[in-house]
């Protein structure tokens, strides 16, 4: 494929082409039919091409090692993009952010000697020629794969870097790597601070648009949040010439944090109304290549998430974490198939005066299609009546595209704010699916007006030079319901796939258009699904104590022997848990740690701290440093036994903290000081095949056998609901695969995704939960309690497919 | 860490706005970053004079604002390519030549943003 660009587009084969992307992470959605499943519903909602981080850390555990295998075989991923017809932009880092754990650097390049992560020190330049190495060796195992699919067609290096001196050597080190191991496509690198940076490196200048960054602001109050989006296309112009509009990352939602406010909030503050304006003001202002970050939620299973997060990454994201079309997805669906319409892909911006408080406009000319699209965005609070054109009555938060002087086969539209939905069209023949709207207007040049005030499919034909252009209204609800494929649209579906097979909830009347059929209707009869909107609370579990390490006597001579530093990166551990057990005297007066981030410390058996030490103000860690003073009591012994465990949430992701932030056990001093030899070993004993039950009831494991009945034309998602828990933490299981951590006192998730990809026949779900000492009477009452514990496995959603 | 590089929060600065005044002196600010809020005026300091928020004024958007009036729970818009002048009252600080300036706020986003310039009067 041949790839060039100038000023208004990309041209792919000389061919303008609108790239309509979205983000979609491999790593949190794994697997090629999870992948294949996403990126087919991403078509349908009229995306043309995907965007892909590469996580190095993912593929790379140990120095010089790669694994693209299983559910790592990015192969896959890139094929079903390919199958299902998307282009791919390819973002292989080296460093990535999105929120993962180290911002996608291997956890063995964060300690080497001589490695300066992303050559920077604060944001200080500091160049590391052992990290370039590092970076050549990852693009070589990288890029050939990358290489193998000719639908890649923009590739990133590095992610939203700067420095105070901004010297180019590291960024066109990179530049060059990837030419020279074979990357044809165009180059460009995400401008984090819409400031020109790297544009005269890169072959196409981008940046990221993200207005909502903060929950707690109201973005509807506080609309000069979109200063920058209404002035991007002078940034463009100013930063590099000939480069058409391009926004890398292009808000269409938001991630949520440990002690946020919860994805519920953030969805329902966005609403839909933020992806139609963000897509819209950027049309306005040229951009031609847009990707919303995220197109589709995922799910920081195993150690993927970085410190920040916590396991849903759900980024109220057009399709949801379980792979559920939202309101959004149906918003950009609608921007998407108009872009489908008519070619957007050449337009100027012309003058077009109009002030008025609180009303954004902008007029472009569409060399194309020879009219004007008059773009305008109301963020008051209430409905205005606006003298444009014509007058228009725009409820608040809504911004539209009017077309003004557009020539069709069998008439012409002068103005029209009734919104145009899909087009479908021949040599002769077209017909345009309008959204009804009672407050707009088609106005016709010599035919008068029509009312948007219609009902489902009411239609209206017009006819010249033995061309015909028919109008079919549809109301905004039955829009959402509705899907282009190509020449056709279907109705009345919840979603529909790339194959024609429509997705039902229920008992449903479809209804297909197409220009030679017209309409058919099909009357499709949804099995018997069980009640699934209930969840089922499992009665029948098995409990078991599951932390050996801390019993007393506890053989730990094959972990591995450390020297004084002892944080996870000194040790070369960097599991989510880190076991530390020595043994101490017992004249001590006093023990010293820092620790990050949950910590509990056991002395002879016994809880004498627990500890959740993660805090994070103003963007910066803070490190919190406790000392526990000891006495006869707690060292009962000559030779006392002591165990801590700590649990890191994950590295720092790098964008405003250094990745190489120390986790696990930080510092340890005793009173008075002595040595301390310590032993250690990473993950919990049934991620090391020790199911042995301990004697202490620190940390306890539910067993939960269920079972799935698999079907091919079903489509699925389910849940595990701990909404009724009452333990502090749990660490979630299924069938052995690391899916979920749940701490309570953020209130921030309690309903966990069982990945599809990990779903069997019969499937084994364990629960392993840390408590405090405090909250356990006995072992033995302790045990007894928890056969109370309530635990739900739900069904998300459920779909018949109909082909 | 400062999130924004350097050399990008001293083109906030007007170059040149530097002046004295009766006890204390002024400077302009423009926006060119993006669209935010200051959530906290840290200090400002001209040479080796600190200038606590409560000796600062914020003149923007035809408000004044006190600099210790402005706060987390109170924090000031600052759209693109608003201006607003800085006015440190309290102690004699601008000295002919340059003036090594450095002023700190607090952005909700971003945290810390500390800005160092020199200017002369």
């Amino acid at each position: 494929m041949e790839i060039t660009f100038d000023k208004h587009s990309l041209i792919i084969d000389g061919k303008r082409v609108f790239i309509k992307s979205g983000a979609f992470h491999y790593f949190r959605t794994p697997g090629y039919e999870m992948a294949l499943d996403r990126f087919a519903k991403m078509k349908s909602g009229g995306y043309n091409t995907v965007d892909i981080y590469f996580n190095w850390n993912y593929h790379s555990k140990n120095p010089g090692e790669y694994d693209f295998n299983g559910i790592k075989d990015v192969r896959k991923v890139l094929q079903a993009a390919s199958e299902v017809g998307l282009y791919v932009i390819a973002r292989p880092g080296p460093f990535i952010n999105g929120e993962v754990n180290a911002g996608g650097l291997p956890f063995w390049l964060l300690k080497m000697e001589d490695v300066i992560p992303r050559n920077r020190i604060g944001t200080e330049y500091h160049y590391s020629e052992k990290y370039m190495q590092y970076i050549e060796e990852w693009y070589d195992n990288i890029i050939p794969i990358i290489k193998e699919f000719d639908n890649v067609i923009l590739f990133q290096i590095e992610n939203e870097y700067a420095t105070d001196t901004m010297e180019e050597d590291y960024m066109r080190q990179l530049y060059k790597m990837a030419r020279e191991k074979g990357i044809t496509c165009p180059i460009f690198h995400n401008d984090a601070y819409f400031a020109g940076l790297w544009a005269d490196v890169v072959d196409i200048y981008a940046l990221d648009l993200y207005p909502y960054i903060n929950p707690n602001q109201n973005w509807k109050q506080d609309n000069f949040c979109f200063d920058t989006l209404d002035n991007v296309e002078e940034i463009f112009r100013g930063a590099k010439e000939n480069s058409p509009g391009f926004i890398a990352e292009m808000q269409s939602g938001w991630f949520d944090k440990w002690d946020g406010s919860g994805y519920r909030h953030i969805r329902e503050a966005l609403g839909d109304e933020h992806i139609n304006i963000m897509t819209k003001t950027a049309l306005s202002q040229g951009v031609t290549l847009f990707n919303h970050y995220m197109a589709v939620g995922g799910t920081s299973w195993d150690n993927l998430a970085c410190d920040e997060v916590y396991t849903s990454y759900e980024f109220t994201a057009p399709i949801d974490e379980f792979g559920i079309p939202q309101s959004n997805f149906f918003k950009a669906k609608a921007i998407n198939y108009f872009l489908d319409s008519f070619d957007f892909t050449n337009t100027d911006a012309i003058p077009f005066e109009f002030n008025q408080e609180n009303i954004y406009t902008k007029l472009r000319h569409d060399n194309i299609n020879d009219c004007d699209w008059l773009f305008v965005r109301n963020m008051n609070s209430e409905t205005v009546e606006l003298d444009l054109q014509k007058t228009i009555k725009l409820k608040p938060y809504d911004m539209k595209i009017c077309p003004v002087n557009l020539k069709l086969k069998g008439c012409e539209i002068e103005f029209s704010d009734v919104e145009i939905f899909a087009r479908l069209y021949d040599k002769n023949e077209e017909v345009i699916f309008m959204i009804a709207d009672k407050e707009a207007n088609i106005y016709l040049k010599d035919q008068g007006i029509i009312s948007g005030d219609k009902k489902d499919y009411d239609n209206l034909t017009f006819e010249k030079n033995g061309k015909k252009t028919q109008f079919v209204f549809l109301t905004k609800r039955l829009a959402d319901r509705s899907w282009l494929l190509k020449d056709k649209l279907i109705f009345n579906a919840d979603y529909v796939l790339p194959n024609g097979a429509a997705a039902l909830e229920r008992n449903t009347e479809i209804a297909y258009y197409d220009l030679k059929h017209k309409f058919a209707k099909k009357y499709c009869v949804v099995n018997e699904f069980n009640d699934y909107a209930k969840p089922e609370i499992i009665k029948d579990f098995l409990i078991d104590f599951c932390s050996p390490e801390i019993d007393t006597h506890y053989n730990y001579k094959n972990w591995k022997k450390i020297g004084e530093k002892t944080d996870s990166l000194s040790c070369g551990l960097y599991d989510e848990f880190i076991w530390y057990k020595a043994k101490i005297p017992n004249n001590l007066e006093e023990i010293t740690l820092s620790a990050r981030h949950l910590f509990a410390v056991y002395i002879n058996g016994k809880e004498i701290l627990n500890r959740n030490s993660y805090k994070i103000e103003k963007l910066q860690e803070i490190p919190e440093t406790i000392s526990i003073p000891l006495d006869k009591n707690i060292l009962s012994r000559d030779v006392n036994e002591l165990t801590i465990l700590v649990q890191n949430l994950g590295f720092d992701k790098g964008f405003s903290g250094d990745t190489n932030s120390p986790r696990g056990l930080v510092t340890f001093e005793t009173n008075p000081k002595i040595p301390v030899e310590f032993y250690v070993c990473e993950k919990l004993a049934i991620e090391r095949g020790d199911t042995r039950e301990s004697e202490n009831p620190y940390l306890t494991k539910i067993t939960v056998n269920f079972d799935i009945d698999f079907k091919d034309d079903v489509f699925f998602a389910k849940y595990l609901s701990l909404e009724n828990f009452w333990y502090r933490r749990a660490t979630i299981f299924l069938n052995g695969v690391k899916i979920g951590r749940y701490i309570k006192r953020t209130h921030v998730q309690d309903k966990f995704y069982l990945i599809n990809e990990f779903l069997k026949p019969h499937n084994t779900l364990e629960i392993i939960i840390w408590e405090k000492d405090r909250n356990i009477k006995s072992p033995w009452g302790f045990k007894s309690d928890m056969k109370n514990v309530i635990i739900q496995i739900g069904t998300q959603k459920m779909y018949q497919l109909f082909k | 860490m400062v999130v924004v590089p350097e050399f990008l929060i001293r083109r906030v600065y007007k170059k040149g706005s530097l002046k004295k005044i009766e006890n204390g002196a002024s400077l302009d600010l423009k926006n060119v970053l993006g669209p935010g809020f200051i959530s906290g005026f840290n200090y400002v300091k001209i040479n080796e004079i600190v200038f606590e928020p409560k000796d600062v004024k914020f003149i923007t958007a035809g408000q004044e604002l006190a600099g210790d009036s402005v706060s987390e729970a109170n924090p000031v818009a600052f759209r693109l390519n608003q201006e607003g002048t800085l006015v440190m009252q309290g102690k004699d600080c601008v000295v002919e030549g340059k003036n090594k300036i450095v002023i700190e706020v607090m952005n909700p986003e971003a945290g810390k943003v500390q800005l160092t310039v020199e200017d002369i009067a």
